[in-house]
């Protein structure tokens, strides 16, 4: 069984936050007006975590992009009420759009604060109206939604390599984040295979997680040499 | 009131107290079946259901003494009741 | 010859009066108060209708007032059953004319603070998944069953100790008749039946108090058992228990108050009743303080940076008018207050009662907030400010209490009559007989 995972290297990675515009739109992630979005009502899956060090003139600013951490512990899971929120056996941690009841509290015990929720009925300009990624189901008002690693991609190259009966090719599964990333500085690929390249660079010096002494095991791997 | 019209009135008072009665144990017995519901659900998944053994041992007996209570007065209050009249 | 008359009709007519007697202002109050519960209920379409939106919470603060007063609510819901089945299984003779006004605060503040989940709900409509696919791991599961346990109890708990006084209104006959006679359950006051009734309620009164004690401390477990700082903390479970028998014992101060003042019964609720509850009240001011005191000394001793960030925020951040107002509120003027007999009038009780209420919606704000305001990660620290629906749900939510009482109290005595005429004519020997056996016998005898 495969453990897919995501290595992101900030030495590599300059902050532009394009792996953001590629994940809101092959997700359908609503997009809020701007008075929402001062509310800190913004939907990202993918989020850029902006640390400022130092005072003006001399401040060092760091970028961390943010997606949901597929913990293989996830505290979420645990306190979700209706089995809205899951982990399958390859280690992807979904939510269930129609069964959530928006208690949030997924989102109150997340360590990562990775969720966000549907304030209002989610709403799209009408030029994008026409480009909905149809393999992505639509959210409705008052549910939790997240992250997903684009499960949806992994039907598709299951499909392909079941009609071809061959194994999943490293690199072959890439999130939109990790496809687009001009830096190349996210990858992405099942940990449990030695040959791949996630898994060697999980083994990197440089190699950490956030909050790691949680014990929640996220499966998103960062590469720095600072910290 | 005459008598007639007494005894018809009690009997209806009767009746309604029953049906109340037997509406607590619906209740109860509707939140054993709930619960005994989770714990399949919980089993099917193997989503902790020795968690949700444990709260229903203790969360069901305390419903079933409820009603218990509640009817042991019920019928204590009718027994002797019968008792006078006779 | 007007003491005479009385005592031909009923010792104690003044507890039936506001039962008979409909004076103008009971439809005054009920008039305002529904307006203000169908603004809140209107309020409560619009934001089922536009979504969750509608409120001021936010990402990370994704919890706000409804969770606040669910606790808070609960907790105050703590005052009746438990404050009256321990003052009953304690034997404290002066509990009589209290214990009906705390069962009745339970019962109807219970069904408003049960209620706060679900106005919290994102999708209410989807409600009955808990049935269908609920979760038993689920804090909130374990919520929605001690709750309901609670409920069940304490309402039965208010019912049985009521039936003799049904009775006596049934047997008064006038208006109602049917009703009476369908909730007296056949009550003749037969020897039997008193002995029947009795242990019943001795029973439930054992039960009930580990159901009261279940039920804060799994609402305290909600947050204890998440990872976040400022509420992974062992110390949660016992510290909203206290805090909210603390809370409890305020409202049910308030509310005896209230009624001494409105329905003229400063002849049952005597100054020795609310000295007596207020004693309580500082008792439970002081363990407030112990617990508060030890869960923050932890946190700044221990100085963990994401525990630290979230103590910072109350004691010196933008919390800090309501982290100190809570202070001064639960504990300072409480106990000045309390603890000198001269501001130990029912004014100087009532103040201090206030401020405790005030005290511990405040304790609740400040934990369910701060700790979502200050997420782990490096992000920005969030804000919370509630909406207009929010407030007027809370006002709301009061309202439907202030409501459930003044309706209560227009069909049912405030106080248990059957249990002040049991006072005057049984326990009286009967507590001149137990002191009696506290004290040593003559000398040289043993059991």
């Amino acid at each position: 069984m495969p453990k897919w995972a995501m290595v992101i290297d900030l030495d590599k990675c300059t902050g532009c936050g394009d792996c953001m515009a590629a994940c809101k739109v092959e997700n359908n992630v609503a997009i809020v007006s701007p008075e929402q979005a001062e509310e800190n009502r913004v939907m990202f899956w993918m989020d850029m975590m902006t640390i400022y060090e130092g005072e003006y003139p001399n401040i060092k600013v760091t970028r961390i992009p943010k997606p949901c951490y597929h913990c293989d512990n996830p505290p979420c899971i645990k306190v979700c009420p209706v089995h809205a929120t899951y982990i399958n056996p390859e280690g992807l941690v979904g939510q269930i759009y129609h069964r959530c009841i928006g208690c949030r509290y997924c989102m109150a015990a997340c360590p990562y604060t990775a969720k966000v929720f549907n304030w209002y009925e989610p709403e799209w300009a009408d030029e994008f109206k026409t480009c909905m990624n149809p393999d992505v189901s639509l959210r409705m008002k008052g549910v939790v939604e997240k992250c997903s690693f684009c499960a949806h991609r992994l039907q598709h190259v299951k499909e392909d390599a079941d009609a071809e009966d061959r194994p999943i090719n490293d690199g072959e599964y890439m999130p939109a984040c990790a496809e687009s990333c001009p830096a190349d500085a996210i990858f992405f690929g099942d940990l449990e295979n030695k040959e791949s390249k996630v898994y060697k660079l999980s083994r990197s010096p440089r190699a950490f997680k956030e909050l790691e002494d949680l014990g929640t095991e996220p499966k998103v791997i960062y590469l720095s040499k600072r910290e | 009131m005459n008598g007639e019209e007494k005894k018809f009135h009690d009997k209806i008072i009767y009746m309604a107290q029953l049906a109340s009665i037997s509406f607590i144990w619906i209740f109860v017995a509707g939140i054993a079946v709930w619960i005994l519901n989770l714990i399949s659900i919980s089993v099917d998944l193997n989503d902790a259901p020795g968690a949700s053994i444990g709260i229903s041992i203790i969360a069901i007996p305390v419903f079933f003494t409820l009603a218990g209570i509640l009817t042991y007065v019920f019928v204590g209050f009718h027994k002797k009741n019968n008792n006078i009249k006779e | 010859m007007e003491e005479k008359k009385k005592t031909t009709v009923d010792i104690d007519e003044a507890l039936y009066r506001p039962i008979y007697e409909t004076g103008k202002g009971f439809y005054i109050t009920v008039g305002v108060l529904l307006m203000i519960i169908l603004f809140a209920a209107f309020m409560y379409i619009r934001q089922v209708y536009y979504g969750l939106g509608v409120t001021g919470m936010n990402q990370p603060v994704t919890w706000g007032f409804y969770i606040v007063n669910f606790v808070f609510f609960i907790g105050i819901s703590h005052a009746g059953t438990l404050i009256s089945a321990i003052l009953r299984l304690s034997k404290a003779e002066w509990r009589r004319p209290i214990t009906r006004m705390a069962e009745v605060i339970t019962a109807i503040v219970l069904a408003i603070g049960g209620l706060h989940p679900i106005i919290d709900l994102g999708r209410p409509d989807r409600v009955l998944n808990i049935f269908t696919a609920g979760r038993l791991q689920s804090p909130l599961l374990w919520d929605v069953t001690s709750i309901t346990a609670y409920f069940t109890a304490s309402t039965v708990y208010l019912y049985l100790p009521m039936i003799p006084d049904i009775a006596k209104l049934r047997d008064r006959g006038g208006k109602l008749r049917w009703f009476y006679d369908f909730l007296s359950w056949g009550w003749q006051g037969t020897e039997h039946q008193k002995k029947v009734l009795n242990r019943a309620i001795n029973i439930l009164m054992v039960m009930v108090i580990p159901i009261a004690v279940s039920v804060h401390t799994v609402i305290s477990y909600i947050f204890s058992m998440t990872l976040q700082p400022g509420w992974h903390s062992t110390i949660f479970g016992p510290y909203f228990v206290v805090g909210a028998i603390f809370s409890g014992i305020a409202a049910l101060l308030i509310v005896m108050i209230a009624f001494r003042k409105f329905f003229h019964l400063e002849n049952y609720l005597k100054l020795i009743h609310f000295r007596y509850l207020s004693t309580l009240l500082l008792i439970m001011s002081l363990l407030w303080f112990y617990f508060t005191f030890s869960e923050y000394l932890t946190g700044i001793f221990g100085a963990e940076p994401h525990e630290m960030d979230v103590i910072l925020y109350k004691m010196t951040g933008p919390y800090a008018i309501f982290f100190w107002g809570m202070v001064i509120c639960n504990f300072i003027i409480p106990v000045i207050v309390l603890s000198f007999k001269k501001f130990k009038t029912i004014k100087g009780i009532l103040f201090a009662s206030i401020t405790v209420v005030i005290g511990m919606w405040l304790e609740r704000l400040n934990i369910v907030i701060p700790s979502l305001a200050n997420p782990r990660l490096e992000l920005s620290t969030g804000m919370y400010f509630p909406s207009l629906t929010e407030w007027s749900l809370f006002i709301g939510a009061l309202a439907v209490f202030v409501l459930g009482y003044v309706l209560f109290s227009k069909f049912f005595p405030i106080i248990s009559i059957w249990e002040i005429e049991e006072g005057r004519e049984e326990s009286i020997k009967e507590v001149e007989e137990r002191v009696k056996s506290y004290l040593p016998g003559p000398a040289g005898t043993t059991e």
